[in-house]
């Protein structure tokens, strides 16, 4: 009878019927060892996307939370699809939390989460109206479209106010691509403060694709590749990558392959989305193989250029073609390992996945759709050139009680106080807009943080005070950690508020999510 | 056995010693190692002289540890008296607590309380007076009551409940005759009368003034009690906080009860310390010190145990190597009278599996020099001392400070 009664309701907002759904089941994940598939392509029609997508969790095997985004294709559950718009598009996704159960959380550093409320209480409860705040607590979620150049109000990109609690309401998410958004790989995720890390590390993410036409990639076999993080059972320790949820623990685990057609190049679309995993993919064929960088972070760099070693810090996307291998190549894709510091969480060196190269085809990938040109520049043209109104600094710093926590997280501004986050501490950082701004972005502490930024990207123009050759637009860079003497590292960016679409209230933060939970995340405002 | 032959045959690790008489003269440093599953726990003795230390020999807890923790948390404490030379030290991953008889360096055996106490999330932290031992198990939110026994027995009696205001669990305790005194590492702290034995709440749970006034000029941020000690005469407890500056609280007890801290931001001429975790007055308490657990300085402060106010006083420079052994976890003195003279002070180690992470854990060693109006912390020569297994956070000498 439950079955039927959720059917019903199913019915009337997906337009679909699914029992799997109401039986709050996530979709099982790929075996250990399978071929790596791309996520199930949604594409927008006629300028729209609409889908219906809801958050499930469920207690996994070891006893940690499955958190899963589900949509219901042709009457069966998929997770984490990939949404797929173009320029000038609208996004309307159709969302309902169904969080039912929040099993044990993995260690973390920073002190238990506990609620905390956002926005105005009284007019939330009184108004049920998720826009207007709450109390975050582990049940409620809501989403970042992280990249996405858009608006920072509920509906569209907006997480502090954003509450919605797991009362089967679904909220509706309307946003406007804008017509100059550069074309690129985005992505979805939770972000409610104080239960992001769980919500992510527990599998909520997905890839979100502007479309566009390069003449470098066009015809070429796609591969979106999702780099999460899972906890390992036995060490109890979210130090385990996975590759679209496939494990990538070898010995422990079979590696998950790659099946690449011999003689072709391949264009990959890989998204760092676990919560503290820094990357240095490599592919190994056996020797590291140069890769044809051709967009960091969703935006094309001004010049395509061959690394054999990328860097990406938790959030980090990067697009670029792999070259063509002989049939039987022995190769694999590996990170190299990241030195994370002193205090940081280890990252080894380890093989992320096998890389079969035959002679066949292969239906796990294919070539995606050709896009009409954009009809407007892309924003952010010319920002190198642009003379900066305001410099500012910036510096990430820690407190630990202990190794294991609870610790505290915080990124300040000199001279004001180091504060948690908190809606009610107000704006750290006030501008207007049409501001150009350079920021410095220092660590004062032993481990690397993830800068990062809300509703605009950033062109990244020094590190350590000497600039970067080739400037390069992102909107999450890595912040090198502090070896305990000497000048702190830092990074300079150029932060762009021209645009009058993004006035608001938003927030930057480090984006590995257990110091973001922790309190590692202000907000700015940016006056009309 | 002869402590130098103690030595030789514990030269490939860790093994259970043979007898070895503990003479008035003789000094032990002692330090844990705090190895997880599937390592043993251990911790290793050294000897003492001028600022010497020499390994002598490594005995085996009997269970394991974690590994890490709560930097206020000790793990490992005596008897406050000569006449019950027994060591007791945490196995948080195993849930008990070790024995170990010092005065034949060997494991006497190892004690449990209820089958709820868990303190696997960071660590045991261990009080003792000369009739009880209380463990505070990090994970399950209790203290355990042991009664102490002769022949460095101990015997189970019960637990009481203990969370912070904020959720916390405890990261730091002492204990006299009649008070325990506990910090959560989550703002909040509270003391229990013990007269009884078991704790009993003296409903005082409150926030510490540090961590809930943040408008005060020299004031950061948040700063949240960790470390804790108890005058001799029981009038004040000081707590070492967690803090952007070398910050310490200190509470009056003459009411039985926490009153609301007074707190010290301890910025000196040298700079300031981040994250006071761990505080130890001097034997004549003229001076207490502070390991800063993140910046890898050790702090003096001067105090007056008559009044409780403390004075800013001096710290030492980051000790050598710190940056490849990040944070330090407790300091004690050598001595047992005055200043105590020379400072032993645990430094945290890395895994070396790990890439780019240097040498383990340490003993850090420093002088002490003080007027009574200024004075100085020299890091010896002879420090750093490397030892076996990361881990360390929690280091005794043997004579004990007398209180």
């Amino acid at each position: 009878m439950r079955c039927k009664l959720w059917f019903l309701q199913l019915v009337l907002v997906s337009g679909l019927p699914l029992c799997a759904v109401a039986q709050q089941m996530c979709p099982p994940r790929p075996t250990d060892g399978a071929a790596i598939a791309n996520p199930l392509d949604l594409y927008s029609q006629n300028g729209v996307l609409t889908l219906n997508l809801a958050l499930l969790s469920q207690i996994g095997p070891t006893g940690f939370t499955h958190y899963c985004y589900v949509y219901v294709n042709n009457g069966n559950p998929v997770e984490a699809p990939t949404l797929r718009v173009n320029p000038g598009d609208r996004l309307v996704l159709n969302f309902t939390n169904n969080i039912t159960v929040t099993g044990r959380p993995p260690k973390s550093r920073h002190a238990p989460m506990q609620p905390m409320a956002m926005g105005d209480m009284d007019a939330a409860a009184a108004q049920n109206n998720p826009c207007l705040g709450g109390m975050v607590t582990a049940t409620t979620t809501n989403i970042h479209f992280h990249g996405l150049n858009v608006a920072p109000i509920c509906h569209q990109d907006e997480v502090v106010k954003t509450i919605i609690p797991n009362n089967g309401q679904p909220f509706q998410y309307s946003i406007p691509i804008p017509a100059n958004d550069p074309p690129g790989l985005y992505w979805y995720h939770p972000h409610p403060h104080g239960f992001s890390a769980p919500q992510v590390l527990g599998g909520a993410s997905g890839a979100l694709i502007i479309g566009g036409t390069n003449s470098l990639t066009q015809g070429l076999t796609e591969r979106i590749l999702i780099f999460r993080r899972n906890v390992d059972a036995v060490t109890d320790d979210d130090g385990q990558f996975t590759v679209n949820f496939e494990t990538a623990n070898y010995p422990r685990h079979p590696l998950p392959v790659i099946n690449m057609t011999a003689g072709q190049q391949e264009f990959w679309r890989v998204l760092n989305a676990s919560t503290n995993g820094f990357l240095a993919l490599q592919l190994l064929a056996p020797a590291a193989q140069q890769l044809l960088v051709i967009s960091v972070d969703g935006i094309p760099l001004t010049t395509p250029t061959n690394m054999t070693t990328i860097y990406l810090p938790p959030a980090g996307r990067a697009e670029f073609i792999v070259p063509a291998l002989a049939v039987g190549t022995p190769s694999h894709l590996f990170t190299e390992g990241f030195d994370t510091g002193p205090i940081g969480d280890p990252m080894p060196a380890t093989s992320l996945a096998n890389i079969v190269v035959g002679p066949g085809k292969y239906d796990e990938v294919h070539t995606a759709r050709a896009v009409p040109p954009p009809t407007e520049a892309p924003r952010f043209s010319g920002l190198a050139s642009v003379t900066p109104n305001t410099t500012r600094a910036l510096y990430f710093s820690e407190l630990n009680v202990g190794t294991n926590g609870p610790g505290q997280f915080f990124i300040t501004v000199p001279g004001q106080k180091q504060k948690l986050f908190d809606p009610k501490n107000g704006p750290a950082i006030t501008t207007k807009v049409g501001s150009v701004e350079d920021w410095t972005i220092s660590n004062q502490t032993g481990e690397p943080h993830a800068f990062h930024i809300h509703q605009v990207h950033f062109l990244v123009t020094a590190i350590n005070g000497v600039s970067v050759t080739n400037p390069y637009m992102a909107d999450t860079i890595t912040v090198p950690y502090w070896i305990g003497t000497g000048p702190y590292p830092n990074v300079t960016v150029r932060m762009d508020f021209r645009d009058p679409n993004i006035a608001g209230s938003f927030v930057y933060h480090c984006h590995i999510l257990d110091h973001e939970d922790g309190g590692m995340m202000a907000t700015i405002v940016v006056q009309p | 056995m002869p402590l130098a032959l103690a030595a030789m045959c514990s030269a490939a690790g860790p093994a259970a010693q043979g007898d070895k008489a503990q003479t008035p003269s003789s000094i032990s440093v002692v330090v844990n190692e705090d190895t997880g599953f599937p390592t043993p726990n251990a911790l290793s003795f050294y000897q003492a002289a001028g600022t010497q230390i020499t390994y002598q020999s490594s005995v085996y807890t009997g269970g394991f540890g974690i590994q890490g923790g709560f930097f206020g948390t000790s793990r490992l404490n005596s008897v406050p008296s000569l006449s019950a030379p027994c060591l007791y030290v945490s196995d948080a991953g195993s849930n008990d607590i070790a024995s170990i008889s010092l005065s034949t360096q060997q494991a006497v055996g190892t004690f449990t309380g209820s089958q709820t106490d868990d303190g696997s999330s960071n660590g045991i932290s261990l009080a003792v007076n000369t009739s009880y031992l209380y463990a505070s198990f990090t994970a399950s939110n209790t203290i355990g009551t042991f009664a102490v026994q002769s022949g460095c027995g101990l015997s189970f009696l019960g637990d009481v409940s203990a969370i912070g205001l904020q959720g916390g669990s405890v990261s730091g305790m002492a204990v006299n005759g009649k008070m325990l005194v506990v910090a959560y590492g989550d703002g909040s702290i509270q003391s229990f009368s013990v007269t009884g034995g078991m704790p009993v709440s003296n409903n005082d749970l409150q926030n510490s003034t540090g961590y809930t006034a943040p408008n005060q000029n020299w004031f950061a941020g948040p700063s949240m009690p960790s470390g804790v000690d108890i005058t001799q005469d029981g009038r004040f407890a000081i707590f070492g906080d967690i803090s952007a500056t070398s910050t310490v609280e200190v509470s009056s007890l003459t009411t039985g009860k926490l009153a609301t801290t007074l707190a010290y931001s301890l910025t000196s001429v040298e700079g300031t310390g981040v994250d006071a975790g761990a505080v130890r007055l001097s034997p004549d308490e003229s001076l207490l010190y502070i390991a800063n657990s993140e910046s890898g300085t050790v702090t003096a402060a001067f105090f007056n145990a008559t009044t409780g106010k403390i004075m800013r006083g001096c710290m030492s420079k980051t000790l050598q190597g710190f940056n490849f052994r990040p944070w330090l976890g407790s300091v004690v003195t050598r001595d047992t009278t005055g200043t105590g003279s020379v400072l032993y002070v645990a430094e945290f180690g890395r895994d070396y599996l790990e890439i780019n992470h240097g040498p383990a854990t340490a003993i850090g060693i420093l002088t002490v020099t003080s007027n009574g109006k200024t004075c100085t912390l020299t890091e010896a020569s002879t420090s750093p001392v490397q030892l076996f297994y990361p881990g360390a956070l929690s280091i005794g000498v043997y004579p004990p400070r007398p209180f």
